[in-house]
């Protein structure tokens, strides 16, 4: 069992050109621990993970595994391994020779190849098909082959790029807890991009949210669902989206347009009031709102309703939507919203 | 530094070898241009300044020499762009699997080695009972000294035809379905089509084949020489760059005249270095390059 | 194209008329080794043989051997192929696939020579081959033949590299290569339909060159077959039974490829390959 190093980035930052990819950006990985990357695409995500691998050269900042400086190194000197989106194993070699690569550059003699390469693929369910070339198995089975290349060489740190969203959706969730397993068991420190937060949330142990080139936050998965830092991570974290309206803080309420709210100990000024859909009750209380549409989700149903001019979405049991065109009432519950001033930083309630 | 290290590895054999047979041969053809190098000067050339191009100018056979490269140039693009053009659209009439071997068949003069190309066009002139060419119209001839024109022309368009033929066939296999169908919807025939609809669609591969090809056939010579040498008789076929190269490279008269040949071949790299940076320009050359995603 | 004419029978004949004089070229040629004698297309007489005496007789007419003149034809039209498609896919792969300064203006110097007529420097070359000492050598030809052709190769493989992944590029360099692995480990064989097409290209190309060891060569010692065969056309009487044997024996690889590689010749001369 190896022990992964930790990772750290220290001000890093990307230009191409006169574009910023990714400015300034600092965070921590302790050794063992798996983070997700997480943003909507263009967001510096990948950018960062190139980084880190040595494909790109840092504008500015370092790179730094456990105590080592990497960023002036060469990819192969780093000992990452690195599974991308699109698999990329090499078509003109069979599964073993693709899972051996990274061996027999490093020279390792030929019977530990071959006992590395079996273990690994049998660990991960592909050792009867090693002979098979890429395009001659399914994206399930390349997915575990890239894997598999990514860990037969033991790597301090495991970089994943988006390895499940080229995967059906029903291998993808059985996939995310294979890899959250093998990881747990070999120890690596590991990165995970993705642009699917249920994915970020469900796996990694710290997620760091990206938007424009910079990090909006960096916490573990329930901190970010309870706690959002910010208007963009409120609105990128949990489906479907956290509710925000904008309107004004009164000290003792929430005042946008005709929605008038009382909350104690409220700020005071310009903001956001944000509310997640599943907090939002339909019942015999509240403040009236109209039906526009209903969606339903199979065990839940999203119900979008109009509150004095405001959209809002709530998540109701299946059993419990109401028909389109209904008159509803809607609850607020005081102790699940959110408060964010004019910029949209969270200001409470603390 | 030491990161453009390996592009420079990568690059070096091509760029010494580009170097040495592009680049100095240019500089080198400007400068000799300007000597008196010849057989008998070889060791010690001197400085003539524009002497050779004097000559050049006043040369009594300059104008024989002009007409007869724009004879070449001219006639050979018209049977080329021509010929190409009716082949492309021959080969598309007709079901591919026809159409095919055409096309490949037509490639044969271009990949056949030159010598063997024209010994059998020298063998078809010859007169009879060899010749095919004498067999066939009864009368008994080197068709060779009879038109050495005709024969030149034809010897270069049927190598040349091919090239116009692939470009014109991949544009022509490049135009929607949806247009024939439109246009056969609309009633229109075969010719119709042609002309409304293949023809307009064909306006920048045949201008670019023509562009190409006039600079490629401007410098050419390699089947006139070995056809009929510019001649027969005095200049008979002799072709600029013909020329060139008999004045600096093959003792017809016993003294190479080695700066009087360089001359005649500056103006001609001087027009391809003019035109190939001009085509370099319409080719929308930026638009092919996009930034490498590997930085190490 | 979408485009089957109910008379194309007809437009097939038209395409046969036009493409006759190919055939009877080519026809004439092999009657002509054959036979004793030919009157246009008809053989005459019996089989000649002895128009194949130069495979067996030392030499014809003070030559040297065909064997010799075979061996040279080989050694320059194989050596010009493997530098060629060696030093234009390195080329290729840096420019197609790398940083460095002056990208751009070197890929456009690139194309520019692509376009850029070569026969035009050969005085200034004949030169510079005698500076170097490399006048009258086969060396001297295949560095001056590799070369004139590298821009046209530099260019093709450039377009081949640029359709390889970059994901698989990366996990290469991830797995531990240097950019030489993998070039050599994972790009190289994956362009290779892109070196068959350029290699067939020089093979074919440097086999039937002409005029370069016509310039460059004098001694009969370093004769390829087409100064061999062109030699017999300098006579004062031409043997057009001994020349047509020699000229088939010349053009036979050619002949082969065309007869069980069309579909591949016309891809590779439709891929862009400059005429």
């Amino acid at each position: 069992m190896t022990k992964g190093t930790g990772v750290r980035l220290e001000r890093l930052t990307k230009r191409f050109g006169r574009v910023v990819a990714v400015r300034e950006l600092s965070l921590e990985v302790a050794p063992g621990e798996l983070v997700a990357f997480l943003g909507p695409s263009g967001c510096g995500k990948t950018t960062t993970l190139l980084m880190i691998a040595g494909i790109y050269r840092p504008t500015a900042g370092h790179v730094y595994f456990g105590d080592r400086r990497v960023d002036p190194l060469h990819p192969r000197d780093r000992d990452v391994g690195m599974v991308f989106q699109s698999y990329a194993l090499y078509p003109h070699l069979n599964l073993f020779e693709n899972i051996a690569f990274p061996l027999r550059l490093k020279r390792v003699p030929a019977d530990q190849v071959r006992r590395r390469v079996r273990e690994t693929a049998e660990l991960l369910g592909i050792g009867g098909i090693l002979e098979r070339r890429p395009a001659q198995v399914s994206g399930g089975q390349q997915q575990r082959a890239a894997l598999a290349r990514a860990l037969v060489k033991e790597p301090q740190v495991l970089l994943l790029d988006e390895p499940l969203s080229n995967l059906d959706a029903q291998i993808r969730l059985s996939a995310r807890a294979e890899i959250r397993r093998l990881q747990r068991e070999l120890g690596v420190t590991a990165i995970l991009v993705t642009h699917d937060q249920a994915e970020a949330l469900a796996m990694a142990d710290r997620v760091a949210v990206f938007s424009m080139g910079e990090l909006q936050q960096y916490a573990p998965p329930d901190e970010l669902y309870h706690r959002p830092k910010n208007t963009f991570v409120a609105g990128f974290v949990g489906s479907p989206p956290m509710n925000l309206i904008e309107g004004e803080f009164t000290g003792d309420g929430f005042r946008a347009g005709g929605l008038r709210l009382a909350l104690p100990k409220a700020p005071t000024g310009r903001g956001w009031l944000g509310v997640r859909p599943e907090h939002l009750g339909l019942g015999p209380e509240g403040l009236p709102a109209r039906v526009l549409v209903v969606e339903p989700l199979g065990r839940e149903a999203i119900v979008i309703v109009e509150l004095s001019g405001h959209r809002l979405q709530v998540l109701v049991p299946e059993d419990e939507k109401p028909a389109p065109d209904a008159e509803v009432r809607i609850a607020f519950p005081t102790g699940a919203l959110h408060y964010f001033d004019a910029k949209g930083r969270r200001i409470g309630p603390e | 530094m030491r990161r453009y290290l390996t592009p420079l590895l990568f690059l070096s054999p091509a760029s010494a070898l580009i170097l040495l047979f592009f680049f100095t041969p240019v500089v080198a053809t400007l400068l000799l241009s300007f000597t008196d190098l010849s057989t008998t000067t070889f060791r010690h050339p001197s400085w003539v300044g524009l002497a050779n191009y004097q000559d050049l100018l006043t040369d009594p056979f300059l104008k024989k020499i002009l007409a007869n490269t724009a004879k070449y140039v001219g006639l050979t693009l018209a049977f080329n762009v021509g010929m190409g053009l009716l082949l492309a659209l021959l080969t598309s009439l007709v079901p591919e699997n026809w159409g095919d071997p055409f096309r490949a068949l037509w490639l044969l003069p271009r990949i056949l080695p030159p010598v063997v190309y024209v010994f059998i066009w020298q063998g078809l002139l010859a007169e009879a009972p060899m010749g095919l060419v004498s067999d066939l119209l009864g009368v008994s001839k080197n068709w060779l000294v009879e038109a050495p024109w005709t024969a030149v022309i034809l010897a270069n368009g049927f190598v040349g035809a091919s090239f116009g033929m692939l470009i014109f066939t991949s544009a022509i296999r490049a135009i929607p379905r949806e247009l024939f169908y439109a246009a056969a919807v609309d009633g229109a025939t075969t010719g119709q089509t042609i002309r409304r609809v293949v023809i307009p669609m064909l306006a920048w591969p045949i201008l670019f084949v023509t562009a190409y090809q006039t600079l490629s056939l401007l410098t050419s010579f390699e089947y006139i020489l070995l056809l009929t040498d510019g001649g027969p008789g005095f200049y008979g076929t002799e072709v600029w760059s013909l020329h060139a190269y008999h004045l600096a490279l093959s003792n017809y008269f016993g003294n190479v005249e080695f700066g009087l040949g360089a001359a005649m071949a500056a103006v001609l790299v001087v027009i391809g270095v003019i035109v190939s940076l001009f085509y370099l320009k319409i080719f929308n050359f930026r638009a092919l390059v996009t930034e490498p995603k590997i930085e190490v | 194209m979408a485009l089957l004419p109910r008379n194309w029978p007809l437009w097939l004949l038209l395409l046969v008329l036009i493409t006759l004089p190919i055939g009877a070229g080519i026809l004439w040629l092999v009657l002509t080794a054959l036979y004793n004698q030919v009157h246009g297309l008809i053989p005459v007489g019996r089989l000649a043989p002895q128009h194949w005496r130069f495979l067996f007789e030392g030499s014809v007419g003070g030559r040297p051997s065909i064997w010799v003149a075979l061996k040279n034809s080989l050694f320059f039209a194989g050596t010009v192929a493997v530098l060629e498609v060696l030093i234009a896919s390195m080329a290729a792969y840096a420019i197609s696939r790398m940083k460095f300064p002056l990208r751009t203006p070197y890929l456009g110097m690139i194309l520019t020579l692509h376009a850029f007529p070569a026969v035009s420097l050969l005085i200034a070359i004949y030169y510079i081959l005698r500076v170097l000492g490399l006048f009258d050598t086969l060396v001297g030809v295949i560095l001056v033949k590799a070369s004139l052709d590298l821009p046209l190769g530099i260019w093709l493989m450039k377009g081949f590299f640029d359709q390889l992944s970059w994901d698989m590029e990366m996990a290469a360099l991830v797995d531990g290569a240097s950019r030489w692995t993998v070039f050599w480990r994972v790009a190289l064989p994956l362009v290779r339909p892109g070196i068959l097409a350029l290699g067939t290209f020089a093979l074919l190309s440097a086999w039937g060159e002409f005029i370069l060891p016509f310039t460059f060569i004098v001694s009969a010692k370093s004769w390829t077959l087409a100064l061999y065969m062109q030699s017999f056309m300098k006579e004062a009487f031409v043997d057009y039974g001994l020349m047509a044997a020699v000229g088939l024996f010349y053009a036979l690889p050619v002949f082969l490829l065309f007869l069980f590689g069309q579909r591949y010749l016309l891809n590779i001369y439709s891929g862009g390959v400059k005429g």
